[in-house]
C-alpha cells in the first residue's frame, strides 16, 4: 500500500535543518523533492565518505538522510525552480531572515521557515549553526569538564539540527492539516535557538527561578547523589542513574556481594543526600564493581538485579547490540552505487505497512521527471 | 484557534518522552487530559518547589515547576488505575478518546489491563502510540530493562560522542536529549496516525523504542563503521569539516564565546579582524585549518580573551561569522532574542492565580498560532468534568468512584500560592498572557 502521507509532494530546500525528518517523511510516503544547486547539495560534501568512491553519491551524510527523496537540480531564481516551488504542498526550507520573506507561492501552501534564531527579533539576522544553537539556549555551557571550555553535546552528529527538523517536519503537518480546516496555507517560523531551548527545562530558567542553584558543567556525574553518571569499566564506561531508594538498595547489595564491604547496606544510605556526601567512598565501591567488568556483562547484570544502568555505546557497540539487530532495526539499502549500506530502518513500528525505503538519489535524478510534473 | 482543537487525547506518562508530547499538541488546540494517581505520582511532580516547605503534600506536588513545563495547557484526572472501577473509568474515557499516548513501560501498561489490545476493544479507531525504552515486543532482550533520562544518552550513543578525545567522555549529565527526541517522533506519529485514519477511518498501534529513535540520528557513522569499520570519535568542539570552531575564553569568570567558521568567506572575515598571524596564508584553506586547529585556538583565544562574550558575539556577526554568547541561565534569561521573541511564558493555573512561568512552544504556525491558557493544572483538577463530559459517566457513578478514593480531586481547591520572584517576572523579560 502507500503510506499514509502519499500524495504530499515537498520541496526541501535546508541543509542539515530539515534532512532528518524529511527522510522520515518520504518513507512515510510523502514525495520529497530535495533542491540542489549544480554542484550538489552540502551533504553530498561532508565526510565521512564511502571507500573507494569519490564525487556526488560519496558521501554517507547524504546516502543515509537523503534516502528515499528525489532529486532536482535547479538553481535558484531560474524560472524551473520558480514552478518547482510552486508545485508543492509543503516547502521546507533554511532562510535568512534578513533578506527572505518567506511566504506561501499558493493559498494552501505551507511553507516552513528554518533560521537560526527566528523570523523577527533584534539578532533574526545572525548566523548559527549546531554549536552556535546550544550555545545560545544555555545548554552548551552545562556540558564538560569544569577545567575545560563548554562543549556541545555529540559534536559530530550535528543533533541540534535534527531536533530543528523534527520541529520542522510537525510544522509542516500542522500546517498541512490548517489547509485541510481553513482551505488556507500559512508560514511556520522556527529559531533554531527555540528548538534547543525546548530540550532545556532540567537547566532552564524556570527550574532556576525557583531553586536559584547554578548549574555548572559538571563533569560527567551530576551534583545531586551518587551513583549518578558515567563509571569505567573493562572496556569503556557505563551509567548509573540511582536515585530511587529501591534501586540504591538494589546497588548496595551489588555492591556487597562483590566488594564484601557490609556497611554499605547501612540505611542511612538510603538517602540520596547522604550518597551525596560521602560521594567518594560510594564512587569508589561503585569502580570497584564495574572495573573488572565489560559493559555488556554489567548492563545485563545491572538491570537483572533492578538497577537503572545502562553501557556508554560507541558506533561499533552500537552496530553489535543485540537489541537493535533482533527487533529489525536495520535495513539493508541496495545502493547503486555504493552496494550494500546496512541503514537504520524504520524508526517506529506500527501495525499498518507505512513503511517504503528507497536509497538517496544521484544528483539530479529526478530533475526531468520532476519539473515536467511542475 | 489550533489546528488540533477538534483532537481529544489521553496520556498516561511520567517525566519527560510523552508528557512532552502532549504538551505540544495541547499548544496547538488538542484537549489533553493527563492520567494521575496520587498512590504513583508522576515524578515531575514529585520534585515540588524548594520554597513550597509547609504544604500539605499533595499541594506541594502541584507546586513543581516541571508541571507547567511537562504539562502546559493540559487537564488533570485523578484515577487510580490498579483496580477494576479505576480501569473501567479510564476505558470509558479512552472509548471517546482519538489519541493516546503513554510513556509507561510495556509491562506496566498491561498490568494495568491498557494495552492496546484492551483498549482497541472498547476504540477500534483510536490512534495509540506507546514509547517504551526498549519497544513494546516482549521477545527482545531489554524489554523489562529500564532506562529513561539521563540514562539513554549514553545507551543511544550521544554521551560516547561528548567531550574531548583525550578525556573520558564528558557526557550530556544535565539534560536528555534523546528523551525529547522521543517526544518528538511521538508527535510525528499521532499526526500520521490521524492523517491515516482521517484517509481511511483505520486506528494504528504505533510502537516507538525511545533506544532506536536517536541511534537512528548516527545514520552516517553508523554507515561508516559498516563499510570502513572506523567509530567515530568525540571531538570537543571540532568538525572534520569546517574549522576553526570552539567556545573561546572571554572578560570574565567561565564567560565564553561560541564560534563557527564555515567556510573560507568567513575565515578570511575572522583572520581581518584578528589580523597578525591569523592572517598568514598558511590557514588559507580547510585542510590548514584543520590540521592547524590548536593554533588557531591560541590566536583566537588571545582575541576573544579581552572581550565581553557580548561584545566577540556582535562584533563575529557584525562581520558575517557565527558567534554566540555561551549562555548560564541567567544570560539565557536576559538574551535580548529570547525576551523579544516571548519564549518565556507568565501564564496563571488553579494553584498559581498570579501567574507561573514556563518556556515557550517553537512552532510558531502564521494562520493559527495555538495558544497558552493555563499552567498546568492540579492534580486531580479536571476529575469530574473529564469523566462525565468525556468519558460519559453519570454524576452519581462519578461521586461514587470519588467515595471510594478510586477517582480524586484536588487537594485544598481553596488554598492559591505566589511563586517568590512573581513580582518581578515581567521584569526578567517573562512574557504575560491572560488566559
Amino acid at each position: 500500500m502507500s503510506g499514509p502521507w502519499s500524495g504530499v509532494r515537498v520541496v526541501e530546500q535546508t541543509g542539515l535543518t530539515g534532512a532528518y525528518a524529511t527522510r522520515m517523511w518520504a518513507a512515510l510516503g510523502a514525495d520529497v523533492v530535495v533542491v540542489e544547486p549544480p554542484g550538489g547539495h552540502l551533504l553530498r560534501h561532508l565526510p565521512p565518505f564511502a571507500p573507494g568512491h569519490e564525487g556526488p553519491d560519496a558521501s554517507l551524510w547524504w546516502a543515509f538522510f537523503a534516502q528515499g527523496k528525489r532529486s532536482v537540480v535547479a538553481e535558484p531564481g531560474s524560472d524551473e525552480h520558480a514552478r518547482l516551488v510552486a508545485s508543492a504542498d509543503v516547502v521546507i526550507g533554511d532562510v535568512d531572515p534578513t533578506r527572505d520573506t518567506p511566504r506561501p507561492a499558493h493559498d494552501r501552501q505551507v511553507v516552513v521557515a528554518v533560521s537560526p534564531f527566528g523570523l523577527s527579533g533584534p539578532r533574526k539576522g545572525w548566523k548559527g549553526s549546531d554549536l552556535v544553537a546550544w550555545a545560545s539556549a544555555g545548554l552548551a555551557f552545562t556540558i564538560g569538564f569544569p577545567d575545560r571550555a563548554p562543549v556541545a553535546p555529540a559534536t559530530p552528529v550535528q543533533f541540534a539540527a535534527h531536533v530543528t527538523s523534527l520541529f520542522a517536519l510537525n510544522g509542516a503537518m500542522l500546517g498541512l492539516r490548517g489547509v485541510r480546516r481553513t482551505g488556507r496555507g500559512q508560514v511556520v517560523d522556527l529559531s533554531m535557538q527555540e528548538c534547543c531551548l525546548s530540550l532545556a527545562p532540567e537547566t532552564g530558567v524556570p527550574i532556576f527561578l525557583d531553586d536559584r542553584v547554578a548549574r555548572p558543567r559538571p563533569g560527567n556525574r551530576r551534583r545531586v547523589t551518587r551513583p549518578w553518571g558515567l563509571y569505567p569499566c573493562a572496556d569503556g564506561h557505563v551509567s548509573f542513574l540511582v536515585l530511587q531508594p529501591a534501586h540504591w538498595k538494589a546497588m548496595a547489595t551489588w555492591i556487597a556481594d562483590i566488594t564484601g564491604v557490609e556497611s554499605v547496606l547501612d540505611e542511612a544510605f538510603n538517602d540520596m543526600h547522604v550518597r551525596w556526601e560521602v560521594s567518594d567512598f560510594i564512587d569508589e565501591l561503585t569502580e570497584q564493581v564495574t572495573r573488572p567488568r565489560t559493559k555488556l556483562e554489567l548492563f545485563r547484570e545491572g538491570q537483572g538485579r533492578g538497577i537503572p544502568i545502562t553501557p556508554v555505546n560507541s558506533v561499533a557497540d552500537l552496530r553489535a547490540d543485540p537489541h537493535l539487530e533482533s527487533a529489525g532495526f536495520w535495513r539493508d539499502d541496495e545502493h547503486p552505487v555504493l552496494g550494500t549500506l546496512p541503514s537504520p530502518g524504520a524508526l517506529f513500528r506500527v501495525n499498518h505497512d507505512w513503511w517504503q525505503w528507497a536509497s538517496a538519489p544521484r544528483l539530479g535524478e529526478h530533475t526531468e521527471a520532476e519539473l515536467a510534473r511542475a | 484557534v489550533g489546528v488540533l482543537d477538534d483532537v481529544s487525547v489521553v496520556e498516561l506518562s511520567i517525566a519527560i518522552a510523552a508528557p512532552s508530547c502532549g504538551r505540544a499538541l495541547a499548544f496547538h488546540g488538542a484537549d489533553v487530559v493527563k492520567l494521575e494517581s496520587r498512590t504513583n505520582p508522576d515524578v515531575a511532580r514529585l520534585f515540588g518547589s524548594a520554597w513550597a516547605t509547609d504544604v500539605e503534600r499533595e499541594v506541594f506536588m502541584d507546586t513543581s515547576p516541571y508541571v507547567p513545563e511537562m504539562s502546559a495547557n493540559k487537564r488533570s484526572l485523578g484515577l487510580e488505575l490498579k483496580g477494576a472501577e479505576g480501569r473501567s473509568a479510564a476505558l470509558a474515557l479512552l472509548a471517546n478518546t482519538e489519541v493516546f499516548v503513554t510513556n509507561y513501560s510495556t509491562p506496566a501498561v498491561r498490568a494495568l489491563g491498557l494495552g492496546y489490545e484492551d483498549v482497541a476493544a472498547v476504540n477500534p479507531s483510536i490512534v495509540y502510540v506507546a514509547l517504551p525504552g526498549f519497544g513494546s515486543d516482549a521477545a527482545q532482550p531489554y524489554y523489562e530493562f529500564l532506562a529513561w533520562g539521563p540514562n539513554q544518552a549514553p545507551l543511544v550513543g550521544l554521551d560516547a560522542l561528548t567531550g574531548y578525545p583525550d578525556q573520558e567522555p564528558a557526557g550530556i549529565a544535565s539534560i536528555a536529549p534523546p528523551d525529547y527526541f522521543a517526544g518528538l517522533h511521538a508527535f510525528a506519529a499521532v499526526l500520521t496516525g490521524l492523517e491515516h485514519r482521517d484517509r481511511t477511518g483505520e486506528g494504528s498501534f504505533i510502537d516507538i523504542a525511545q533506544f532506536e529513535t536517536t541511534v537512528s540520528s548516527l545514520g552516517p557513522f553508523l554507515l561508516d563503521h559498516a563499510l570502513s569499520d572506523r567509530t567515530a570519535d568525540r571531538s570537543g568542539n571540532r568538525l572534520e569539516w569546517l574549522a576553526p570552531q570552539g567556545c573561546y575564553p572571554c572578560i570574565g569568570d567561565d564567560r565564553w564565546v561560541a564560534i563557527t567558521v564555515g567556510d573560507d568567506d568567513q575565515w578570511s572575515a575572522l583572520a581581518g579582524m584578528i589580523g597578525g598571524a591569523a592572517s598568514d596564508s598558511r590557514f588559507g584553506s580547510l585542510a590548514e585549518r584543520v590540521a592547524r586547529h590548536d593554533e588557531l585556538d591560541e590566536l583566537i583565544g588571545a582575541w576573544t580573551s579581552i572581550r565581553t562574550a557580548t561584545e566577540a558575539a556582535h562584533q563575529l556577526q557584525d562581520a558575517g561569522v557565527p558567534a554566540y554568547e555561551v549562555h548560564d541561565i541567567v544570560g539565557v534569561l536576559h538574551d535580548e532574542q529570547v525576551r523579544d521573541r516571548r519564549w518565556f511564558q507568565l501564564v496563571g493555573s488553579l494553584r498559581f492565580p498570579d501567574g507561573d512561568v514556563f518556556s515557550g512552544h517553537p512552532i510558531h504556525l502564521s494562520e493559527t498560532p495555538g495558544r497558552w491558557w493555563q499552567a498546568g493544572p492540579s492534580m486531580g483538577q479536571d476529575t469530574v468534568e473529564v469523566l462525565t463530559k468525556r468519558a460519559g459517566l453519570s454524576v452519581d457513578e462519578v461521586d461514587a468512584l470519588l467515595a471510594s478514593g478510586v477517582a480524586f480531586t484536588e487537594a485544598g481547591p481553596d488554598q492559591t500560592l505566589r511563586r517568590p520572584y512573581i513580582d518581578y517576572a515581567e521584569i526578567l523579560g517573562v512574557h504575560r498572557t491572560e488566559a
